[in-house]
């Protein structure tokens, strides 16, 4: 309920902004011939699942019946805030805390549309160790393979004694892990677990998100000045993404196919799999209830304070900067 | 005193006027400190961070040293090896020369398997990038030695082992060291490549930065790099001075 609260004040707080892309909407029919506006949009990983809306929406014309001629770029290891913040591309894809921390270092970047409302990072274990929670594998101790700096592991450091643990980089490969059943790592509860089991591994899941650090992932970011000035431009976006969200939530296979044709490591059978092991990370009851990508400031609050407490960030963020509300 | 004003002077010149430069463009620009931060903030993320940076510059110049030794006996070895017969060199010399090309920041995932995280992964990384220019400038040195000179040495009837010693590898030293000067710089890249993925050190603080958007921990980072890099090159050319001031006139005018 503070969480609806919230963002319904925020909403009120935005009114010149939404009202304006209301009338816009309602004064242009989806269908109406209308000038196309290009936009570039860069991921910040390969096409798989995590982007499937997108894909969808592209595919099934969301966005060109805005008016919207979407150009997909960025990939693997995009420094996609600072592309985003130079105007290089005019939406990019970000996890929540790089939300934060950016505008911490001065960026105006501005959430607009989070695809996770649980975030589906985790750390994979292998099951045969007999582990049944995160506090579990740290009594127990090994390898933990994770990517140096993660937000999260500093949360996990402050909250569970780690010292048992040995902490190595995770170079993006699952092979280390096959390979040793002591070994953990970081994982996107989509990605690595279906690998590795597809590898003949009996892997097992822990969510980041149990711990209590639960920002949101997959988050589509704007400059705050893209916001200002062109609130409907963000608009027809989130609303072509949220259209293609629902189509892909209810068949992923068209634009499973069309991002398998681009990344040709992932086989059919894996986007598939993956692509229903999100399905409740993204459509839980508050995004039944607000929409797909839909966000409350208390989730923004919480998360703000958090990455305060842990020193990630340098002073107190302000939770209402980090996003708008697109109605 | 002349001395220290040929030699220091010019290159402090640039440092000053390039980092001031730096520093006004920049702050002119209002570029924002995630893209481009300013030199001042480089140091002020240096200072602060200092007790990361540190401990972290030592255990890089660590796996550096290990690797850079490894680098001069095993190229040094492989040179002479070599150098003994055309037909060993025709056979093996391509082979050597797969090290050179060899992308390190691909295999780099596989350093941590085959030796396991942490130091090992990070000193085979820093090896395998610079034992390519020890060997083929010791090499080159070995094999450009005056045939008139070999014929005198033959003539005395010398054994190898003599000529080795006595001719071939002084005769080589100049090209050795031209070697090692390029080794040095690149036995640092491999360094950092190699805690990428195998962890320790400025190659994590470099990772951890960029994650954390510290765009200027990244620099500070990148100078202490740098600075060893400049610190290795800078021990080079000391042990080239005296190892070769009594025979190789172009030493004796510096």
């Amino acid at each position: 309920m503070k969480r609806i609260g919230a963002s319904l004040a925020l909403a009120a707080a935005l009114g010149v902004a939404c009202g304006d892309t209301r009338k816009e909407q309602a004064s242009n029919p989806p269908a109406s011939p209308q000038p196309v506006e290009n936009v570039r949009i860069a991921l910040n990983w390969k096409p798989e699942p995590e982007f499937g809306g997108l894909y969808e929406a592209q595919r099934a014309g969301e966005f060109a019946k805005r008016g919207l001629a979407v150009e997909i770029t960025g990939g693997p290891g995009a420094p996609v805030v600072q592309m985003v913040e130079a105007g290089q591309v005019e939406f990019g894809f970000a996890a929540a805390d790089e939300v934060v921390v950016a505008r911490d270092r001065g960026s105006d970047v501005v959430a607009v549309f989070a695809t996770y409302q649980t975030n589906p990072q985790g750390v994979m274990v292998h099951a045969s160790r007999g582990l049944s929670s995160l506090r579990d594998l740290f009594t127990a101790g090994g390898t933990l393979a994770v990517e140096p700096g993660l937000a999260y592991v500093k949360h996990l450091q402050k909250e569970f004694d780690l010292s048992k643990m040995t902490i190595v980089p995770y170079g993006y490969s699952i092979a280390p892990f096959l390979n040793d059943p002591q070994m953990a790592q970081q994982v996107f509860v989509t990605a690595e677990p279906i690998a590795a089991k597809r590898q003949g591994a009996d892997p097992q899941v822990f969510l980041i998100a149990e711990t209590g650090f639960d920002p949101y992932a997959a988050v589509v970011i704007a400059s705050g000045a893209q916001v200002r000035e062109h609130p409907e431009r963000v608009a027809k976006l989130v609303a072509a993404l949220r259209a293609g969200w629902r189509a892909y939530l209810d068949d992923p296979g068209p634009a499973n196919a069309a991002m398998g044709v681009l990344n040709k490591e992932m086989d059919a059978e894996t986007f598939e799999l993956a692509a229903d092991a999100q399905k409740p990370l993204i459509e839980d009851d508050f995004a039944r209830q607000h929409g797909i990508g839909a966000m409350s400031q208390g989730r923004w609050a919480t998360l703000a304070s958090q990455l305060r407490a842990l020193a990630i960030v340098d002073k107190e963020p302000d939770p209402r900067a980090c996003w708008v509300e697109v109605p | 005193m002349s001395r220290l004003r040929d030699t220091v002077l010019p290159p402090a010149a640039t440092f000053v006027l390039t980092t001031a430069v730096a520093e006004i463009a920049i702050r002119a620009a209002h570029v924002s400190p995630l893209l481009l931060p300013t030199p001042s903030a480089v140091v002020r993320a240096a200072v602060a961070h200092a007790p990361t940076l540190l401990p972290a510059l030592a255990t890089t110049a660590k796996a550096v040293a290990i690797g850079l030794s490894l680098s001069i006996s095993v190229g040094l070895v492989v040179a002479i090896a070599l150098s003994a017969s055309r037909f060993v060199e025709r056979a093996f010399y391509p082979y050597a020369i797969f090290f050179q090309i060899v992308p390190i920041v691909a295999i780099a995932p596989l350093l941590v398997i085959w030796f396991g995280y942490g130091m090992r992964a990070v000193v085979a990384a820093a090896f395998i990038v610079s034992v390519f220019p020890v060997i083929a400038n010791a090499l080159a040195g070995l094999l450009s030695v005056d045939p008139a000179l070999r014929d005198l040495f033959r003539l005395y009837g010398a054994s190898g082992y003599a000529r080795l010693v006595k001719l071939s590898l002084p005769w080589a030293l100049p090209s050795v060291l031209v070697g090692l000067r390029i080794a040095a710089g690149l036995a640092v890249i491999g360094a950092i490549v190699g805690e990428f993925v195998g962890g320790g050190g400025l190659g994590v603080v470099v990772l951890e930065a960029m994650r954390q958007q510290r765009t200027d921990l990244v620099f500070a980072a990148v100078l202490h790099a740098a600075a060893l890099g400049l610190a290795l090159f800078a021990a080079v050319n000391v042990a080239s001075h005296f190892a070769l001031r009594r025979w190789h006139s172009q030493e004796n005018e510096t």
